[in-house]
């Protein structure tokens, strides 16, 4: 079995900064994972990538050509739908390796989450490999400040986060970077007591909204599929409560916890026999 | 601001709709002007391949062919072509692939910088659409094709919230209804226009586009009635079925408060019902939205102004960061990186203690103060450049 993370959101929500910091948390631990950018139109990182979209296609090469006349963003939609038509190529570059944990960073374009069937594609793709994939959703936090806003984030997480039929997490990211009152309205959104999230009626638009906000906010309570974890890249409870969900979801460590009894039991048997031999 | 102003020009007007003999209008001397009603602002939103922009261009002609052409903005920086007589264009203002070039920057850093280098401007779009408020009855404003870049952007919320401040303003938000092939694939485009209306607090329509392609019937029925969607859904063997009576519950509070209008972009069949929706929205606008805003402006001036100040600075400042650092050189690029990060906190903080200070005309004040900003990011670049005592 093997494990993914699908990181997603927003273009400047902050997802190659996640990458990052998970890589090198989880570096610190002794663990390795190994990130695969999906992004065509990405323009810098600062880690190693074990495979790069976009040394299977280029994103320039396919928004020259005159034949497909493609804008920037079709030319991106493109590149992916490339990519789950040469899926061998990715499967060579994930390798064979048990237990190996993969982060993908795919781009922002809500169109491949929402309608297109490309992501859904790669997904089902992984189940075929044995990868078990846990969704990541990024939001930043300095949109998340009010509570209209706050919906709208989940909304766009949700509207998703459906088709992909995956376990998944949303962060609100860039949380080391806000100022004392949004920290402090965010957190109250985290923490709140989803009845009260409903009833927040301190904007008249929200008061003509109460039905609708009402029926947003038992969803927060009924589900968890609207469930927010906090993102501050200073933090290391922040990083390992993050880690540690994503993981649970899709029972990392389990695993490997049952493989260890096997090996504790080979070694017994290997002591007992040479104690065997010795008489 | 010599950044800015290099890749930023100013604000044009094109073919104006004066200058076309064959539009009837209002003349500029008429006293009834004083309530005379004021252009609606359509805010044109919509998923890749929508249909955005053939929904504007053809809206355009049926709009003119009626006798009230419409004022065109494009906001789109990276598009072709306009194949509508547009009266402001972004890309006459900003030249995209200049932009991607001078930052180093791959197409959504250049799209975006693009449209947040013009936002930088909108006062000048503001002044002009201020003159022709009177002339024409609708404001159409086409986005970029990648929505993200306006609905979950800074520049997208200053734009809006701009607009509505000054005339009635609809979010028209364009569907293509062939892919909402399951039921699930429309739920999860439903919640995305959801999630767009908590964003811009404004009336709201669906354009749901294609009807030519594909018959609407269905997708109406789905909307119209909660129990045959329900059952639409649990066919799917999907986890979203389960949550399926909640996000339906969802769902129907939130066609509640919209306006839903089938359209076929190419034939132009619906746009009758359309235009009546946008009349109705325009009505809901005046009599519910302007009321509450104007009420909300009195009673908490000084922190919203604080608000909207912070996210024009905070725009600037992400303009002047990108300005400031140069992908030639890892070094320099870093080091830039370094003062720009040191600066946020510093001047965010001067910046702000000006602007209590300052008391100006909202329109005015993004010019002067983003003058102060520059000149307190200035200092704080000076101070962080000296070498430790």
């Amino acid at each position: 079995m093997r494990y993914a993370q699908l990181v997603m959101g927003p273009a400047g929500s902050g997802k190659s900064t996640y990458c990052a910091t998970i890589l090198n948390h989880c570096k610190d631990m002794g663990r390795s994972v190994y990130i695969i950018n999906l992004d065509p139109a990405a323009e810098y990182f600062e880690y190693d990538v074990i495979a790069d979209i976009r040394d299977l296609i280029s994103l320039d090469d396919v928004t020259e050509d005159e034949e497909l006349r493609l804008g920037p963003n079709g030319g991106l939609i493109f590149c992916l739908q490339h990519l789950v038509e040469n899926l061998n190529w990715l499967e060579e570059k994930l390798g064979r390796c048990e237990d190996d944990y993969f982060i993908f960073d795919c781009p922002g374009q809500i169109e491949l989450f929402t309608h297109l069937p490309v992501m859904r594609t790669l997904i089902n793709q992984f189940e075929s490999w044995d990868i078990r994939t846990c969704g990541v959703f990024l939001l930043d936090a300095h949109y998340m400040n009010e509570t209209t806003k706050f919906f709208s984030g989940a909304l766009v997480a949700l509207s998703a986060m459906i088709t992909l039929e995956i376990p998944h997490i949303n962060l609100v990211t860039k949380m080391d970077l806000l100022n004392e009152e949004d920290k402090v309205a965010i957190q109250r959104f985290l923490d709140m007591d989803t009845d009260l999230l409903g009833e927040m009626t301190d904007e008249p638009w929200m008061r003509r909204h109460l039905k609708l906000s009402r029926a947003i906010a038992a969803l927060f309570d009924d589900y968890n599929y609207v469930s927010f974890l906090p993102f501050d890249q200073t933090d290391e409870e922040s990083i390992n409560d993050i880690l540690m969900t994503i993981d649970n979801s899709i029972q990392y460590g389990e695993d490997l916890e049952h493989k260890e009894i096997p090996d504790e039991r080979d070694q017994e048997d290997e002591r007992g026999a040479q104690g065997q031999d010795d008489d | 601001m010599d950044m800015i102003d290099e890749l930023a020009g100013t604000i044009d007007e094109k073919c104006h709709v004066a200058d076309r003999p064959d539009i009837p209008l209002v003349p500029s001397d008429d006293s009834s002007r004083k309530n005379a009603p004021t252009s609606t602002c359509l805010i044109v939103l919509g998923m890749a391949g929508s249909g955005k922009t053939t929904f504007v261009e053809n809206l355009s002609k049926y709009l003119t062919a009626n006798g009230a052409a419409p004022y065109i903005v494009n906001l789109d920086p990276a598009v072709r072509q306009v194949p509508y007589p547009v009266n402001i264009d972004i890309r006459d203002t900003v030249k995209y692939k200049a932009v991607m070039k001078k930052f180093g920057l791959g197409p959504n850093g250049g799209i975006m910088t693009s449209l947040n280098l013009f936002t930088t401007k909108f006062s000048g779009v503001l002044d002009l659409l201020e003159k022709r408020k009177f002339e024409v009855k609708h404001m159409i404003f086409d986005t970029p094709g990648q929505i993200e870049v306006f609905t979950w952007s800074a520049s997208g919320s200053i734009i809006t919230e701009a607009l509505a401040d000054s005339f009635p303003t609809v979010i028209v938000y364009v569907m293509d209804v062939s892919t909402s092939t399951s039921p699930i694939t429309f739920m999860s485009n439903m919640l995305y226009a959801c999630s767009i209306l908590y964003k811009s607090k404004l009336p709201f329509i669906i354009a749901l586009n294609k009807i030519d392609m594909v018959d609407p019937t269905l997708v109406m029925k789905w909307i119209s009635d909660f129990e045959a969607f329900d059952v639409a859904v649990e066919k799917e063997e999907s986890y979203a079925a389960n949550l399926s009576r909640s996000l339906g519950l969802i769902l129907d509070e939130f066609y509640g408060a919209i306006r839903t209008v089938p359209v076929s972009a190419l034939t132009c069949q619906g746009f009758p019902k359309f235009v009546e929706a946008v009349e109705a929205a325009t009505l809901e606008f005046n009599t519910e939205y302007k009321p509450e805003m104007d009420k909300m402006k009195a009673d908490q001036r000084e922190s919203r102004k604080l608000k909207s100040e912070d996210r024009f600075e905070k725009l600037k400042r992400e303009v002047l960061e990108i300005s400031t650092g140069p992908s030639s050189s890892r070094d320099d690029k870093s080091r830039a990186m370094d003062t720009s990060v040191s600066i946020g906190p510093q001047g965010d903080s001067n910046a702000k203690h000006e602007q209590r200070n300052f008391d100006a005309e909202e329109s005015g004040m993004e010019e002067t103060s983003f003058q102060r900003f520059l000149e307190s990011a200035k200092k704080a670049k000076e101070i962080a450049k000296k070498p430790a005592a």
